[in-house]
């Protein structure tokens, strides 16, 4: 039965991924690695899986998610500061890439068409495979992952472009300067629409629809899925790359108060569908024609990962823009892209080059993917070693640091639960002079309160992380949730943060005690108290 | 992806009616793919592969959730109730559906689909009225746990039923062995692989999920249903804190995979025709007005209050999301027609539309009225007391109240409407009423008029009012949890006793005495630490 493939191809997916990601833990394989050893092999190894269409939905789907995202994590605010230079290196690197890449093929003896196809194969670096791993490492936001995903919005609209060129060659007719141009206006004026419906609905519509729902997650998120996917599908009919639309998706919601909470829940679906597209990468790779090209593929997985990052680089820090930013940047394109793969398949198809050429990048595609994300999981680690042995100095990039990361709070009271009880402890606790950080799940319930806030649910770990538990004087829970404040205990206790749990029923302090809580805020003994002084003011109980 | 955009534009709409209208999301969203399936923008292929891959995540989340500690105190009671309404309504059922004529094995499918009761829409219930930490909250959960458990375990052993005892028995053999790996990875592979091996939170995600196909596959080696093995997986992971650190992250993907799999099972939905139709309601019938009366006998048997009793009643009064796993694995054998299925389907999303309409507070206080030992304790009650404290509820709060001025030789009068308590408090001899303490007439015969102080811990504050109107000069104290409730009570003569505020209160005492004894860690510790060291 069909139904039963589906299953059962994604279980062996991820058994195979965790055993990867267990075995090797030593060598701190990155997930994305771990997925794409997984699909090799089931694949070319064993023959276990196939790409059905299902997987094939499935990973659409992880790419759609990740780059909505993005999206939501970066506003348009935030790109616009690095507009130009994302174009200016975006493009910059695709020229200087394909031409570094055209000579060096015809060095190895490639002739002239096939040495330009590849040469421009390798200049489109993995949007998929940076943005998930600096959203792992939470490090999208900075100055360095912001210019690059700049680059690779621009690459992407360099992509649609080129692609829509390639499958013109096949109908003759429709290729030469006029048919560029009219695939540049339409895929920019596409553009240009679904931005500006994006942007008009973020505006006027969704904060309307998606306040009216605040407060129920499950409502929001499904409703935020849907609204990605009516973009996704918008960019399919304006003939835009998916990625475009569902980034687009994210941006637009962006604005709103629940995004980084909605970020966290989209999370772990991406995570899993992503696993399912990695492993396909490793599936499809046709393992005896790739073997046989292994010089030609160590030589130009060699350009990649090393002759990228510094023509990049040099074009960043003329643009202004300090050493490390350059660097950080510059090692996030060190690999080739899924998209070459697909743009090697319609050259075969169009018969520009032969099955080699394919297989070709497709081994420079893995090893240079698997690479990178090394070298981008331990960029500063890199950018530390580089320094050590004076690499950059030929660059002569400017030393100040660009951005300061903004200070994390510290020795604050964190108050989980914005209940009656929640509010009324901020109020005090800031009388008393304590910096106060209060957490909750609902946007309303944070609003007028004298201190700073952060929406999101707390059985998050990352909540929790940019809340700086770890750095907090006391953790407060108000909550009337005992699964949560359970957790919230464990957590702190594990942190050695103090924390105090409100015991809101005798049924939940045994356990709380044993998990161990600094303190328990037992609410009814609070006001059983309350009664008897009432009551020995009425002067029934002795005061 | 337009067919997946479509399924999830369906949920999508599903959700926002179920907000607007208060209703539970599970039968809108199986309505919707209805819907969605006459359009037939979904391909099949789709359907199939959601509603799979949905099934798979929805037990396996049910399992995640099976942490016996949470039903804490009350587990002998859930067991007992548990079991016999499982088992009664199960008979029930089996009788009603041999009754309409179906064949035996149809039957059988029919009375486990009734027999259970639905996690998902009770326990959200219960969580939006905070009322999953009451005794009858946690009785009510470790009853739906249980049955998740008894139908799940049942679920291999109806398509062996043709093949013999014996099959049967191997199959129920396995299914113990597998049950027992599950309890191994309980207890020492899983909280190793969570949490010693220090894994990033998506390693931690890949390797459950692992384990999730691990335990379906090996259930399938060992002939079991795939889902039996996803919901041991579950289970291999309920332990805190495990399940604590595992949640956040498995319920987004649950809450998808759930939303998905309803909507693409209303996909499979066949029209019912008139005869079907009849069957549902009748089977939806006996579930919604035998459950109440039958837990309520059974919750007051365990010891419950009868309040809380009839309340658990009125929860449990729908079949469960289990049904359709139950009514999917017996189309899926063969073994039943999907006339049958859309029966078990039409029946669920029948009671579970009307929970939130029946399991309310009014209604609960409407039954209390035929309750058999209301009359009884009404009848008899002499002169109205004074000079006397009053106490109106005795909860918690209340009974501790009533211990210290019975301790200080007060006298004292209780008003509650729970018969459990005050049959309690007549065998401790302390004058007693049961009744509602928003009742006038109930507070007359408590002597409100002429008490010396009134103490309220009634649930709601609009409770209160009738109190404040009646008792004129006499002080009345109102326990209340929001500012708005002590507003209220204050402007009508009262005097609110806020939990919130006396709790804080006591936070802060506590907080000073601890910064004081240097408990807490001081504001820029580290810095301090770093100068020092310079």
């Amino acid at each position: 039965m069909s139904e039963q493939t589906l299953v059962r191809d994604l279980g062996y997916i991820l058994v195979a991924a965790a055993a990867f990601v267990l075995v090797s833990r030593a060598a701190r394989m990155p997930t994305i690695v771990a997925y794409i050893l997984a699909g090799l092999v089931l694949g070319p190894v064993t023959g276990l899986l196939e790409v059905t269409a299902s997987v094939e939905l499935i990973s659409r789907f992880g790419i759609a998610l990740l780059l909505f995202i993005v999206g939501l994590e970066l506003s348009l605010d935030r790109i616009r500061d690095v507009g130009k230079v994302a174009l200016v290196a975006g493009l910059g690197q695709v020229a200087f890439t394909a031409a570094g890449g055209l000579v060096l093929c015809l060095l190895l003896g490639f002739d002239l068409a096939a040495s330009a196809f590849i040469g421009v194969a390798l200049t489109f670096s993995s949007t998929v495979v940076v943005v998930k791993l600096l959203d792992q490492k939470r490090e999208l936001h900075t100055l360095y992952g912001r210019i690059a995903v700049g680059i690779f919005l621009v690459q992407d609209l360099v992509v649609v472009v080129a692609l829509t060129l390639l499958a013109g060659l096949g109908s003759p007719g429709t290729t030469g300067p006029l048919a560029l141009l009219r695939e540049m206006v339409r895929a920019f004026a596409g553009m240009g629409l679904l931005l500006g419906g994006a942007l008009v609905a973020s505006r006027y519509v969704l904060p309307r629809v998606f306040g009216w729902a605040a407060g129920e997650a499950q409502t929001l998120f499904i409703w935020s899925l849907c609204w990605c996917f009516l973009l996704v599908l918008g960019a399919e009919v304006l003939g835009l790359s998916l990625e475009i639309g569902a980034f687009l998706a994210g941006v637009s919601l962006a604005q709103l108060p629940f995004n980084q909470d909605l970020r966290r829940r989209v999370h772990p679906l991406m995570n899993f569908f992503m696993a399912v597209f990695f492993a396909s990468l490793g599936v499809q790779v046709e393992a005896g024609a790739a073997v046989a090209q292994w010089p030609a593929a160590v030589v130009l997985s060699l350009f990649v990962l090393v002759g990228k990052p510094p023509i990049l680089m040099g074009i960043i820090s003329r643009r202004g823009y300090g050493e490390r930013t350059s660097f950080l940047a510059s090692i996030a394109v060190a690999q080739i892209s899924e998209f070459s793969f697909v743009f090697a398949a319609l050259g075969l198809r169009s018969g520009l080059v032969d099955e080699s050429v394919l297989s070709l990048i497709a081994a420079v595609g893995l090893v240079t993917m698997a690479a990178s994300a090394y070298m981008i999981l331990y960029n500063h680690e890199l950018y530390a070693r580089a320094r050590q042995w004076a690499l950059l100095r030929p660059l002569r990039a400017r030393q100040e640091e660009d951005e300061v990361p903004p200070a994390r709070p510290r020795g604050h009271v964190i108050v989980v639960g914005m209940n009656a009880l929640g509010r009324r402890l901020v109020e005090r606790l800031v009388e008393h002079g304590e910096r106060v950080l209060a957490i909750d799940t609902d946007p309303r319930k944070l609003a007028r309160l004298p201190c700073a806030t952060l929406l999101g649910n707390v059985e998050y770990p990352s909540v929790l992380e940019d809340a700086n538990v770890a750095e907090a004087k006391l953790l407060i829970s108000a909550l009337q949730i005992e699964d949560t404040n359970n957790v919230l205990a464990y957590r702190c206790r594990a942190l050695g943060v103090p924390a105090s749990i409100h015991a809101f029923d005798r049924s939940v302090e045994e356990v709380l005690s044993e998990i161990g809580v600094s303190h328990l805020l037992i609410s009814k003994n609070a006001a059983l108290r309350r009664i008897f002084a009432e009551l020995a003011r009425e002067g029934i109980l002795a005061p | 992806m337009i067919g997946i955009a479509t399924l999830l534009a369906g949920a999508a709409v599903a959700f926002g009616v179920a907000r607007w209208l208060g209703l539970p999301a599970v039968p809108l969203l199986m309505l919707a793919g209805m819907a969605l399936n006459l359009v037939g923008l979904v391909p099949p292929q789709l359907l199939e592969d959601a509603v799979v891959l949905g099934l798979t995540f929805l037990v396996f989340v049910a399992g995640l959730e099976l942490d016996p500690r949470r039903v804490g105190a009350q587990r002998p009671a859930a067991l007992r109730v548990g079991v016999a309404q499982f088992v009664l309504l199960g008979t029930v059922g089996l009788l009603a559906a041999l009754g309409l004529g179906f064949d035996a094995t149809t039957a059988l499918y029919l009375a486990l689909a009734l027999a259970a009761s639905s996690t998902l829409v009770v326990v959200r219930l219960l969580q939006v009225r905070q009322q999953l930490f009451e005794p009858f909250g946690r009785l009510v959960l470790g009853v739906l746990l249980l049955q998740d458990l008894l139908v799940i375990l049942l679920i291999p052993v109806l398509p062996r039923l043709p093949r013999g005892v014996g099959v049967v028995a191997l199959g129920v053999a396995t299914a113990v062995a597998l049950v027992g790996l599950a309890y191994v990875c309980l207890r020492w592979l899983m909280p190793l692989v969570v949490i010693r091996l220090g894994l990033d939170e998506e390693s931690v995600l890949l390797v459950v999920l692992a384990f999730l196909f691990l335990f379906g596959g090996s259930a399938e080696g060992l002939r079991l249903p795939f889902v039996a093995g996803a919901f041991l997986a579950g289970v291999s992971l309920s332990a805190f804190p495990v399940n604590g650190l595992v949640r956040a992250q498995l319920n987004s993907l649950s809450d998808f995979f759930v939303a998905i799999f309803f909507t693409a099972l209303g996909g499979f939905l066949v029209f019912p025709t008139a005869v079907e139709l009849v069957q549902a309601l009748v089977f939806a019938f006996l579930v919604v007005v035998l459950t109440p009366p039958l837990v309520t006998v059974l919750g007051e048997r365990a010891g419950m209050s009868a309040r809380s009793a009839i309340e658990g009643g009125l929860l449990l009064a729908q079949t469960s999301e289990f049904s359709l796993v139950v009514g999917l694995q017996g189309l899926v054998a063969t073994q039943i027609v999907p006339g049958a299925f859309t029966v078990i389907a039409l029946v669920t999303v029948v009671t579970m539309l009307l929970t939130p309409l029946v399991a309310t507070d009014e209604m609960a206080r409407r039954l209390m009225r035929f309750h058999p030992q209301r009359r009884r304790q009404m009848a008899g009650d002499g002169e109205p007391p004074r000079g006397h404290v009053l106490l109106l509820g005795c909860g918690e709060n209340g009974m501790a109240v009533l211990e210290e001025l019975i301790v200080l030789g007060h006298r004292v009068f209780v008003v509650d409407d729970d018969p459990g308590v005050i049959v309690q408090l007549r065998q401790a001899e302390i004058p007693a009423l049961r009744g509602d303490g928003a009742d006038r007439a109930v507070l007359e015969r408590a002597g409100a008029r002429h008490a010396r102080v009134i103490v309220s811990t009634l649930g709601r504050p609009a409770d209160s009012v009738p109190v404040l109107e009646l008792a004129g000069g006499v002080p009345v104290l109102v326990r209340v949890f929001d500012d708005a409730a002590a507003q209220m009570i204050r402007r009508r003569g009262g005097t609110p006793v806020l939990v919130a505020e006396a709790a804080a209160e006591e936070f802060l005492e506590w907080y000073r005495a601890a910064e004081a004894a240097g408990a807490l860690r001081p504001a820029g510790a580290e810095a301090a630490e770093v100068g020092a060291s310079a």
